[in-house]
C-alpha cells in the first residue's frame, strides 16, 4: 500500500461510501496537481510525491474535519433505514387509514367527555389527540420546505414535551425516569438528524429529514 | 501561522475573483499571503464542503488539460457573507492596532 493510500484510508475512516469516493477523487486530483508542479520545478518523482503528501498534512486532522462536513457511515445508515416505519405505514392502506383515524377518534372521545362534564378526562383526551395528530399525521402533510419543516418540528417537540409532562404528572413524577428513558432514543435520533441536516444542502434533503 | 477560523473567509475571497479548483485555491492563498498563511492542504476540502452545504459556494465538474476537475464558484449568499466578514475583520484589525500600536 502506498503512502498516499494509507493517508486516504486514515482520512476517510468512518465516512460513508459516497463521502469516501468524493474525498478520494478530490485528494487524488489535488495530489496529482501538487506532484506535477513539484516535478515541473525540478524535483525528482520521489521528492515530488513526498512534498505533495507532506502538504496534505495529518490525515487524523483531515478525518476530524471531514466527519464534521460529510456524512459518516452511521449517518448514511440512519438515512437509509430511518424511515422504514413511515414507508411501512404509507404502503398499507389499512394501516394508513388507522393512523389517520386514531387521533380523530381520540379527539371525538374528548368532545364526548366534555359533553359528559368529565373535564379532566376531556382535557387529557384532547391533549393526547393533539399529540397523536402531530406525531402521526406528519408524513401525510405537505412538508418539503425549510420553513414548514421548522414549524412542524416545533410542534413535534411541543407534543413530545406534552406527552412527557402528562406521563410524569399522572404518575406523580415517580415514573418520569421511564418516560425519560423512552424519550432518550427519540432525542438521540433527532440529534443525529440535526447533524445530517447541517451536512446536506437543503436541495438534497430526503423527505424524512423535514420531520 | 495559525489562522484558525479564517480559512472559509479566505476561500470565499479567493473565489470572489473567479471560479477555481482546490489546488489553485490553496496556492492562491499561500501566494497572496507571501507564504505566511501556510496551511495543511488536506483541511481545505472539508472547509469547501461546509461552505457548499451552507450554500455559500457551489461546485461543478469541468475538464482541464484532459483531466476532470471539481471547480467551485461563489454564490450570492457567499458574497454577502464575505462582505460581512471583511467588515468584521477591518473592525477587529483596527481595534487590535489601537491596542498594540502601529508596527
Amino acid at each position: 500500500m502506498t503512502a498516499l493510500e494509507q493517508w486516504l484510508m486514515r482520512a476517510t475512516r468512518c465516512l460513508s461510501q459516497e463521502s469516501r469516493t468524493k474525498v478520494r477523487s478530490e485528494i487524488l486530483d489535488h495530489y496529482g496537481a501538487s506532484r506535477d508542479e513539484a516535478i515541473g520545478s525540478g524535483a525528482t518523482l520521489q521528492e515530488a510525491e513526498a512534498t505533495a503528501l507532506r502538504a496534505l498534512g495529518e490525515p487524523a486532522e483531515a478525518n476530524r474535519l471531514y466527519r464534521q462536513s460529510l456524512l459518516t457511515s452511521s449517518e448514511a445508515r440512519l438515512l437509509r433505514e430511518g424511515n422504514w416505519e413511515v414507508r411501512a405505514i404509507c404502503s398499507r392502506p389499512v394501516l394508513r387509514w388507522l393512523v389517520l383515524a386514531l387521533p380523530v377518534a381520540v379527539f371525538l372521545a374528548g368532545i364526548i367527555a366534555l359533553f359528559c362534564r368529565s373535564n379532566n378526562l376531556a382535557a387529557e383526551l384532547l391533549l393526547v389527540s393533539f399529540c397523536f395528530s402531530v406525531l402521526l399525521h406528519g408524513p401525510f402533510l405537505p412538508i418539503y420546505t425549510p420553513l414548514r419543516s421548522r414549524i412542524y418540528r416545533g410542534f413535534k417537540w411541543a407534543a413530545l414535551s406534552a406527552i412527557f409532562l402528562m406521563a410524569a404528572w399522572s404518575s406523580g413524577w415517580s415514573g418520569s425516569w421511564l418516560s425519560l428513558g423512552c424519550l432518550w432514543t427519540v432525542g438521540w435520533i433527532e440529534w443525529r438528524r440535526i447533524s445530517i441536516r447541517r451536512k446536506l444542502p437543503i436541495s438534497r434533503w430526503p423527505r424524512q429529514l423535514h420531520f | 501561522m495559525n489562522f484558525k477560523g479564517t480559512l472559509p473567509t479566505l476561500i470565499l475571497e479567493a473565489l470572489a475573483a473567479e471560479p477555481s479548483y482546490g489546488y489553485r485555491i490553496a496556492q492562491g492563498i499561500k501566494e497572496r499571503s507571501q507564504g505566511v498563511l501556510d496551511f495543511k492542504e488536506g483541511t481545505l476540502y472539508p472547509a469547501l464542503h461546509k461552505l457548499e452545504n451552507e450554500g455559500q459556494v457551489e461546485s461543478y465538474e469541468t475538464v482541464e488539460n484532459g483531466r476532470s476537475r471539481r471547480c467551485y464558484r461563489i454564490t450570492k449568499a457567499g458574497r454577502a457573507v464575505l462582505a460581512k466578514d471583511r467588515a468584521k475583520w477591518r473592525e477587529l484589525s483596527r481595534a487590535v492596532t489601537m491596542i498594540l500600536g502601529e508596527a
